[in-house]
């Protein structure tokens, strides 16, 4: 069991700092601008994200699965630990990371070095995700900002009123934000040991029972909710200001953008639908919340102009998509090869 | 039926009920001072006298409800992103009702010597002022509970507070043209400069409050 631990640190460890990260992005307005204390944002996002993780996760995970079924322990070790690496690199370089995106390029480092195919119709789905998450995020958020002014120029709200809803709405956006970090970034530190899960199934009533894969999504969503617990504060306070030049309403219009996005794309009843209808196929695929926020703020940016917004920092962003994988993949394939050769141990089955 | 009290709405509809009376604290200052200078300029002494007792009990009175407010801002942590802007606005038309003590209680102690011939551009002065406070007070209520019609009370406020400026300098060359004492003359004109002053602190807040009206938008 504690070997088994050990072999999941790398993935606790990416669901710490991911919880970290963007924990900041669902209550960091709302905890920011004081409207929220942090210690009740940060219990109501611990609660909905494991529930997210636990109740949602899987049907991300079985995308990643089906792009790289990582099926040894080890190996599972060393893809999310080469994934953590990229995003840890990237981050000090001060480079907009996805955990999402480095997981893929993990998976995909651990797919060339053990020669297994790689399904290029799911990876192009995916990398399709990528330039559509943030675009679909600018999109709802415009759609949603012109229906909140449309609100309130015409609900006639007295300006406590507004203070009071505009509460109601962080808390319950936090909550639903929270739940859909869950289910879908769950896939991102958990995903890859679903193929090589040796946990047996839980029991604790009649009604309530974990199958294997849960457990294991219910120890990452712990590990998330650790992250928003200890260091999101952290993260909000350094990192939140350019959030905080937007008014609490805006903000919050970008947190429930991104949430929507991140449900949308952790939702397989949805991707059937779309499937169905032939109409544009949203996989079931983990996305990063922090590339929806930038969409969303971009989307109400342009609406309002474009002048605020900083393009250099914009190609950077984009930068940082294209290396990501990359390095991941690249670390990912090197650090195998030095534990199967120099550690002699069993890298992929 | 079943009534249940959320103790946040329940100090939310406090703290707008004595924003309300605030604003209805100021306007009853308004409609006071543009009775005062009639009974002054009528020297009915007693009932100035009352006047005088009665603008400073409201302004007593709004002084304790600013300071309720600003409490109850800051220790509920009520529209914490617009705190400062509306303990700014709040002050700033507290000392509207400070200006407006002032004036009254100068006038009551001073008891100024005004020539007949100045009585009714002085009533027409203290009439666009008041007007202009009412506007004012109006345009602040607007902010809290409508703000879609904070811009057309404000630009009354503006309009308003250009007409007394004109009727201030009319007056302000009719007392130095007159052939009453240099020292009643300087007396008259710090006296009508203060009143026009009233409206002058209300075009400031004006112009704060569009201001903040913007910041309010999303």
């Amino acid at each position: 069991m504690f070997s088994y631990l050990f072999i999941l640190s790398s993935g606790l460890f990416l669901g710490w700092s991911l919880g970290a990260n963007d924990g900041a992005n669902i209550f960091g307005t709302a905890v920011g601008t004081k409207m929220l204390k942090f210690r009740t944002a940060a219990f109501i996002a611990s609660i909905f994200v494991i529930i997210g993780a636990v109740t949602g996760g899987s049907y991300a995970a079985k995308t990643l699965n089906e792009l790289g079924n990582v099926n040894a322990p080890t190996g599972a070790f060393m893809v999310c630990l080469a994934a953590a690496l990229a995003v840890y690199w990237m981050t000090k370089s001060k480079i907009s990371v996805s955990t999402s995106q480095a997981i893929i390029g993990a998976i995909i480092g651990w797919n060339i070095y053990s020669n297994k195919q790689t399904n290029i119709e799911l990876l192009s789905k995916i990398i399709g995700t990528w330039i559509f998450c943030p675009v679909l995020a600018g999109l709802l958020a415009v759609t949603l900002y012109f229906l909140l002014r449309f609100i309130i120029k015409h609900g006639h709200f007295s300006l406590l009123q507004q203070d009071f809803y505009t509460r109601i709405g962080l808390i319950l956006t936090g909550a639903f934000g929270a739940y859909a970090l869950g289910a879908n970034n769950i896939a991102n530190i958990m995903g890859v040991f679903v193929s090589s899960n040796p946990l047996q199934p839980l029991s604790f009533t009649a009604n309530l029972k974990l199958n294997p894969e849960q457990i294991l999504f219910l120890l990452g969503g712990i590990s998330i909710a650790i992250g928003i617990i200890t260091y999101s504060e952290h993260t909000i306070q350094t990192v939140g200001r350019n959030i905080f030049l937007m008014s609490p309403l805006a903000a919050w219009v970008v947190v429930i953008a991104q949430s929507l996005v991140l449900f949308l794309f952790s939702s397989n009843a949805l991707s059937d639908f779309m499937e169905k209808h032939n109409l544009l196929s949203i996989p079931p695929v983990p996305v990063s919340s922090s590339q929806a926020v930038i969409g969303a703020v971009i989307g109400i940016g342009l609406l309002k102009g474009g002048h605020g917004i900083n393009w250099g920092l914009i190609g950077k962003i984009f930068i940082g998509w294209i290396i990501t994988p990359l390095i991941a993949a690249l670390l990912c394939f090197t650090s195998l090869f030095f534990l199967e050769n120099v550690f002699n141990l069993i890298v992929y089955n | 039926m079943l009534h249940i009290k959320f103790p946040v709405i329940s100090r939310t509809k406090a703290l707008e009920d004595k924003i309300d009376i605030f604003h209805d604290m100021l306007i009853e200052a308004a409609i006071t001072f543009r009775h005062s200078i009639k009974i002054f300029l009528n020297n009915d002494h007693s009932e100035y006298k009352k006047i005088n007792k009665k603008i400073k009990n409201i302004e007593n009175q709004a002084d304790q409800l600013r300071r309720d407010i600003e409490n109850d801002l800051y220790s509920q942590n009520l529209l914490p992103n617009l705190q400062a802007d509306i303990l700014q606005l709040i002050e700033s038309l507290d000392k509207i009702n400070n200006q407006i003590d002032d004036v009254i209680y100068k006038f009551y102690i001073e008891q100024p010597y005004i020539p007949t011939k100045f009585h009714f551009k002085l009533i027409e002065l203290c009439d666009q002022v008041a007007n202009c406070v009412e506007n004012m007070a109006i345009a602040s209520r607007a902010f809290f509970k409508n703000h879609n019609t904070v811009r057309d009370y404000s630009y009354k406020v503006y309009i308003l507070e250009q007409e007394s400026d004109q009727t201030y300098n009319d007056i302000k060359k009719a007392i130095f043209n007159s052939d009453m004492e240099l020292a009643n003359k300087l007396q008259l004109d710090l006296l009508t400069t203060e009143v026009a002053d009233i409206a002058d602190i209300a075009e400031d807040c004006a112009d704060e409050i569009l201001i903040f009206t913007l910041k309010r938008d999303i």
